[in-house]
């Protein structure tokens, strides 16, 4: 039943847009004003779903070129998620090791995954970076990155 | 106070040593991350307001602008010389320009560029003199059934205008107002889709939805070509020197560019990418030889880049008259108005002067430090064309995580970030645009705001929305916009049946 990206596409949408609806069914109202804070979302909950539709009837195939973009070898996608791993490492880390450390091995190491030989470059970067970001922030733009375990 | 004595008070701003100073800052860094492919001025402002926390408004206003046109000016370095537009703005420019840089003439092409546009960016600069304070002082007496009027133009030109579907666009669109939503209700209080998240009850920032959805969207599509070595191939871009014909040439298409990509600006939806490449096509059209288009041709050049710049000014007329962003670049420019606590809009000529007028008259010198930087300096800028890939991964992504940090110092919106990021990869892939998402969430929730205060006003009754010839004039602009893709289909249809038929 589901040919097209573009109705499955659409189912996702639809059901994204009626868990939004149920949520918006659910607001508390306030009866003081006119127009309560759930007329919108409503509006536009249905408006989704009326688009999504849209979409679910849209004979106009993919071009080429837009199938060709979306062809994403497996390989590559587990390099990809490879790196969300990795950022969502960084987020952890952030704030227990500190910014400049957190950074200076986020940098090498990733710069080092996604194919970048030159090492002592990648060290010298990973090490310059970060400091001056650091000194940048923290010092000429009174924000305090993340300090961490080093006593700077 | 006269456009004149607003206009000294604006040079006073812009001429300061810490005028000037900005100004070389956001052009220079504007123009070296706009280089870079992938990132166009989106992602530049993005990155870049994080370091106007605490800075003076002026100040950081006259430099977020120079980002905004230094990466716009960026973006065609590499498309000229790569064949890889950082953005769409530069697409056009590297229909000649590219054919120009493998003839060993990118020097030239590059200059080109440089000089049309600065003539671009300074004719359009007169003209955003001229016009933004009239469009100002009309738009004064708008209330909120002609900001809601205009807001859902903005929106419905940009869906109808962009690349593709227009419903992808419209639904785009639509997510973007639904994030928008999310957090504390202003007007009644209600927290709505927070799930309890303290985290959610501010809303979701728009610096989370801007780098996310372009900065981290982009550097998936970079991962998966950071094999590309065309980068470091490049060898020498050869003289900058212009001839007196080259001149000659590019006299035509600078003068008619500059004010119709000026126009082209102004107007919601279009914007660089449209200006450029609507000037593109039409110089092509009324040139003596249009076969030299695409093969190099230095008009081909000259057009898309000097419309480019006109529109890139053309959209601060919007932005700073009504407050009303246009695209989803002066979008993203409005968040940064809104960091710093200056709202653009009528009242911002008369309220905050030095802002208004500072940002006007450092256009100007902005444009020069522009020329006088990019023509000498272009050979050693273009080198850094060749910063490994895998490297440029890495510090686009810190960038990002850093810039939403230091807003909310929770990690909280980090993993926002990614998840949106993400969601920009996963809409790139199935070609959904993102500029209508990112203009949906900026400008939804302040409709949302004008629709409700218009019904508040009106005791509930919708009328109030059409009652005025403004908002009559401007929603059916808005239903227009909407015939006119249906109607280019089915021609476009029409003329494809035939051709099959015959």
């Amino acid at each position: 039943m589901l040919k097209t990206m573009n109705q499955k596409i659409s189912i996702f949408l639809i059901l994204f847009a009626s868990g939004y609806l149920y949520l918006t069914y659910n607001l508390k109202e306030y009866p003081y004003v006119p127009v309560d804070s759930d007329l919108v979302p409503k509006l536009l909950g249905y408006l989704l779903i009326g688009l999504a539709v849209l979409l679910f009837f849209d004979k106009s195939s993919e071009t080429e070129e837009e199938k060709e973009k979306r062809k994403v070898p497996g390989k590559e996608l587990l390099v990809l998620l490879a790196v969300g791993v990795m950022i969502l490492a960084y987020i952890f880390l952030l704030e227990i090791l500190g910014f400049l450390l957190a950074t200076a091995l986020f940098v090498f190491f990733c710069s080092w995954f996604l194919g970048y030989e030159k090492w002592k470059s990648n060290l010298l970067v990973s090490l310059i970076f970060p400091s001056v970001l650091y000194y940048l922030f923290n010092y000429l733009l009174q924000i305090r990155l993340p300090q961490g375990i080093l006593p700077f | 106070m006269g456009a004149l004595d607003g206009l000294m008070q604006g040079f006073q701003v812009a001429f300061s040593l810490q005028g000037i100073l900005f100004v070389l800052i956001g052009v220079v860094t504007g123009t070296l991350i706009g280089m870079m492919p992938g990132l166009g001025p989106i992602s530049a402002i993005a990155i870049m307001i994080p370091v106007t926390y605490g800075m003076n408004p002026s100040s950081a206003l006259v430099m977020m602008a120079g980002v905004y046109y230094g990466a716009v000016f960026g973006g065609s370095t590499s498309s000229i010389l790569l064949n890889a537009p950082g953005i769409s703005g530069t697409v056009a420019t590297s229909f000649d320009g590219y054919p120009m840089a493998q003839r060993g003439e990118a020097g030239k092409a590059l200059a080109i560029a440089a000089i049309s546009s600065f003539v671009g960016g300074t004719v359009s600069v007169v003209l955003l003199m001229l016009f933004a304070p009239a469009l100002a002082q009309v738009a004064v007496s708008f209330g909120p059934p002609q900001y809601f009027a205009l807001m859902f133009l903005g929106l419905t030109a940009i869906s109808s205008l962009s690349e593709g579907s227009t419903v992808k666009a419209l639904i785009s669109a639509t997510v973007g107002f639904m994030v928008a939503t999310i957090g504390i209700d202003a007007q009644t209080g209600t927290n709505r889709f927070t799930f309890n998240n303290p985290n959610l009850m501010e809303g979701v920032d728009f610096l989370v939805i801007a780098l996310g959805l372009f900065a981290l969207a982009e550097v998936c599509f970079l991962v998966k070509n950071r094999k590309d070595q065309s980068l470091s191939k490049q060898g020498d871009i050869g003289n900058l020197r212009l001839s007196k014909q080259d001149f000659k040439e590019m006299k035509g298409p600078m003068t008619r560019q500059s004010f119709l990509g000026f126009v082209l600006g102004v107007l919601p939806g279009a914007g660089a990418t449209i200006a450029s490449f609507i000037g593109y096509i039409t110089e092509k059209r009324i040139a003596k030889k249009p076969e030299e288009f695409g093969k190099g041709s230095i008009k081909g050049v000259a057009a898309p880049e000097t419309a480019n710049n006109a529109a890139t000014s053309g959209a601060f007329v919007p932005l700073l008259s009504l407050g009303i962003p246009g695209s989803g670049t002066t979008a993203v420019m409005l968040g940064a108005f809104l960091v710093l606590d200056i709202q653009p809009g009528p009242l911002l000529v008369t309220d905050r002067p030095e802002v208004f007028w500072g940002i006007i008259a450092s256009m100007y010198i902005g444009n020069v430090f522009l020329l006088i930087l990019n023509l000498p300096l272009i050979p050693y800028i273009a080198k850094i064309l060749k910063i490994s890939r895998p490297m440029l991964i890495s510090l686009v992504i810190i960038f990002s995580l850093i810039g939403v940090y230091s807003i909310s110092f929770s990690t909280f919106d980090l993993y926002l970030l990614l998840l949106f990021g993400l969601l920009g990869y996963l809409m790139r892939l199935f070609s959904f645009p993102a500029a209508p998402f990112i203009l949906a969430f900026i400008l939804g929730g302040m409709m949302e705001q004008a629709f409700r205060q218009a019904l508040t006003a009106s005791g509930g009754s919708l009328m109030v929305l059409i009652e005025d010839p403004v908002s009559i004039a401007l929603l059916s602009i808005s239903v227009l916009s909407f015939i006119v893709p249906i109607i280019r289909n089915r021609v476009r249809q029409r003329a494809d049946h035939e051709g099959t038929e015959q």
